[in-house]
């Protein structure tokens, strides 16, 4: 018991030094007692002690994580890039790009008939959309359909054989559909 | 270092408006010349407050801008349907005794490599048609604005004395005409040496009046116009703008009216 106590003030060498005594203390005693109900032990550490003594545990519980996200590292010796395509902007004055829209307003700015009054229609001008889909909106069916009055009459069951019998399979099929699976307008569903 | 001879200026100095504003005042604007890269007023010119000074109104700009964009616009994603794949006919495994799950085709839309049940189906036009006045007022918006933010240019002609690119950019430049230009003429047949000299550029570009549009006005930094050009965009915009049978050309969009 002694040992202990002797072991812990000897840990406690500080402490026992700013311990004030609170109450009258025999002087004489050289074994002061830990404990007293008589006075009462301020124990405190200093921080700066604490630091001095060896390094103070930081972010306890603190769970380090190692790749954080980001570029992996390089090794020194790896010369090879990694495969990236080489970046090429767009030429955004290319003759397409820089007249897009032209002629849009032909039916307002050009020329009209003085006879008929009429003028010429941006849907006219439309060269690169298929001609029986010229100023055409509908649903998938409609535009079968389209396609079909049009096409028929330009040789297209002997030229594209396949692709007719393809286009008639999908229009009975849409029409079979949209009449017995759909009740709501029909071109919300197709 | 090129000199120009002409009659003793201005040689504009009025300009008869068509239609005459009742209660606004025409907008005045410099004519400049071509002929040398330095600057030379020849005079000044009104212009019609209904064309050019509309309070441009942002959402039909950008209205015109979409439908520009939008309706020559041709989708062409494609996805086959189960019955299109090619492949799929038979039963993959009898329905009963392997342990496996039961299907009846390995085309089916559950399948790796199987049909797109409601996929994209080509072609998909996105055509629709603006309203006739909201074209009109998107012209006349564009224009104001451009005119308002000092973007508008009038010139006497297209004529310039080489066909050297380095005149024109030089011209350009010493101006602070923008990065990119637009020059309208009224004929659709320009000069031959700023036909030449724009070659060299692709952010110099020639256009009629007829093919002026929302978007090129938008793209391009600053609009050149030829007084023709100014004179014919005018008369378009006005009898539009005045005309008592407009009907028909302001009805609704049908397919078989063109």
């Amino acid at each position: 018991m002694t040992s202990l106590i002797g072991s812990m003030i000897s840990t406690l060498g500080a402490t026992l030094k700013y311990r004030s005594l609170v109450g009258t203390a025999n002087q004489a005693s050289k074994v002061v007692a830990l404990f007293s109900p008589e006075w009462t032990t301020v124990r405190f550490r200093f921080h700066a002690d604490k630091v001095a003594k060896g390094p103070v545990p930081r972010r306890f519980g603190y769970e380090d994580k190692i790749f954080k996200g980001g570029l992996l590292p390089r090794t020194a010796y790896q010369d090879k890039r990694l495969p990236i395509p080489d970046y090429k902007p767009k030429n955004s004055w290319n003759e397409k790009r820089a007249l897009f829209g032209q002629n849009d307003y032909i039916d307002i700015l050009g020329p009209s008939n003085e006879i008929t009054q009429k003028t010429l229609h941006p849907t006219q001008l439309l060269y690169n959309v298929p001609h029986w889909l010229r100023g055409v909106k509908g649903n998938e069916y409609q535009v079968l359909l389209r396609k079909r009055k049009f096409v028929q009459k330009e040789g297209y069951p002997i030229t594209h054989p396949t692709k007719w019998a393809e286009l008639n399979v999908r229009i009975k099929k849409l029409y079979k559909y949209l009449n017995t699976k759909t009740k709501s307008p029909f071109w919300k569903h197709a | 270092m090129l000199t120009a001879t002409r009659p003793p200026l201005p040689i504009i100095s009025s300009r008869k408006l068509a239609f005459p504003p009742k209660f606004k005042i025409p907008r005045q604007v410099w004519v400049s010349n071509m002929d040398t890269v330095e600057e030379e007023k020849l005079g000044l010119i009104d212009l019609h407050p209904e064309v050019f000074a509309e309070r441009p109104r942002l959402d039909i700009i950008h209205e015109n801008v979409r439908w520009q964009q939008l309706y020559r616009h041709v989708s062409y994603a494609h996805t086959k349907m189960s019955y299109e794949v090619r492949g799929g006919g038979r039963k993959p495994r009898p329905q009963k005794g392997s342990g496996r799950s039961r299907h009846g085709s390995i085309r089916s839309p559950i399948w790796v490599g199987g049909g797109v049940v409601h996929g994209p189906r080509s072609p998909k036009s996105y055509f629709y048609m603006l309203g006739f006045n909201a074209r009109l007022n998107g012209l006349r918006s564009t224009l104001s604005a451009k005119l308002a933010q000092d973007d508008l240019q009038i010139v006497e002609s297209l004529d310039i004395p080489t066909d050297d690119p380095k005149y024109l950019e030089a011209l350009v430049e010493e101006r602070g005409w923008g990065p990119s230009v637009l020059f309208v003429d009224d004929h659709d047949i320009m000069p031959l040496n700023i036909t030449a000299a724009s070659d060299a550029y692709g952010h110099y570009n020639l256009m009629p009046v007829y093919g002026l549009n929302v978007f090129s006005m938008l793209k391009h930094t600053t609009l050149v116009m030829t007084l023709s050009a100014v004179e014919r965009l005018e008369e378009r915009i006005l009898f539009h703008l005045n005309r008592n049978d407009a009907a028909e050309a302001t009805a609704k969009y049908k397919l078989s009216s063109v």
